[in-house]
């Protein structure tokens, strides 16, 4: 398959917890497929997805696949644009992140300026 | 307008592939174009060529087929949620060594790429969740 000529900015909106659905790891999936064709992605994470990005997940546990290990190989991808949104974890009194993610906290202010600069959503 | 359709619920669970089944139809008879259709996560059930809902029920796997016929739509299933979920095309099932394939031949089993060009192309992507 050629890679599309036009360039489009694809935002991924993860709203799900990380374990209780595939919801996490198949957003993840569609925001690496768009790496590897070149598209400007953003991935912003809301609501219950906030805790997608808590340090010391222990999924081995239930044989999952770490989700916040494969979250930092965004950047190999060419995603860098990690973005959470801060009232989210505050209202879920999530203080501390995974310290190898290089993610950025925005107020409902730039979440509502992403979505307006976006030409493709998909929320998972 | 040109748009692609993004299909993530499976028939009976929710309304969603109903809805975005009965989306893609209007925009046909309206005059837009439809770039692909995309079956990702449960929505690869709509896929199947197994599927026989009673007869006084409305089948809309075999709708899906006879609308991909009648217009020559381009009906792409995630090939890694379809294997995961346990639909398989002849190909795919002699890969994985089974003994049996139960995907209708009007769908092709394609990568996420194909929902990457779709966006590209397309004028929107309408998605209809889970």
């Amino acid at each position: 398959m050629n890679k599309p000529n036009t360039k489009k900015h694809i935002l991924i909106v993860n709203q799900s917890p990380p374990y209780s659905s595939s919801n996490a790891k198949e957003s993840l999936d569609i925001a690496l497929a768009a790496g590897t064709f070149e598209q400007a992605v953003s991935v912003l994470f809301t609501g219950d997805a906030c805790y997608q990005l808590l340090p010391n997940q222990a999924p081995e546990a239930i044989n999952s696949k770490n989700l916040c290990q494969m979250l930092k190989a965004l950047p190999i991808y060419g995603i860098d644009e990690l973005l959470v949104d801060e009232q989210s974890l505050a209202s879920r009194n999530v203080t501390h992140l995974d310290k190898s993610l290089t993610i950025r906290k925005i107020s409902q202010h730039e979440v509502q300026e992403l979505y307006r600069n976006s030409t493709a959503v998909f929320r998972f | 307008m040109v748009f692609s359709i993004l299909v993530l619920g499976a028939p009976f669970s929710s309304q969603s592939a109903y809805s975005a089944f009965r989306f893609t139809q209007a925009a046909l008879a309206s005059g837009q174009s439809i770039y692909r259709v995309f079956f990702y996560q449960d929505g690869i059930h709509n896929s199947s060529d197994l599927a026989t809902p009673p007869q006084d029920e409305y089948n809309l796997y075999q709708a899906w087929q006879n609308l991909k016929e009648q217009h020559s739509l381009d009906f792409v299933t995630c090939i890694a949620a379809a294997a995961r979920r346990g639909l398989l095309d002849a190909n795919e099932a002699k890969r994985h060594n089974k003994e049996n394939s139960n995907m209708a031949t009007q769908f092709d089993l394609s990568g996420l790429g194909q929902l990457v060009e779709a966006t590209a192309i397309s004028d929107q992507v309408i998605t209809f969740g889970q």
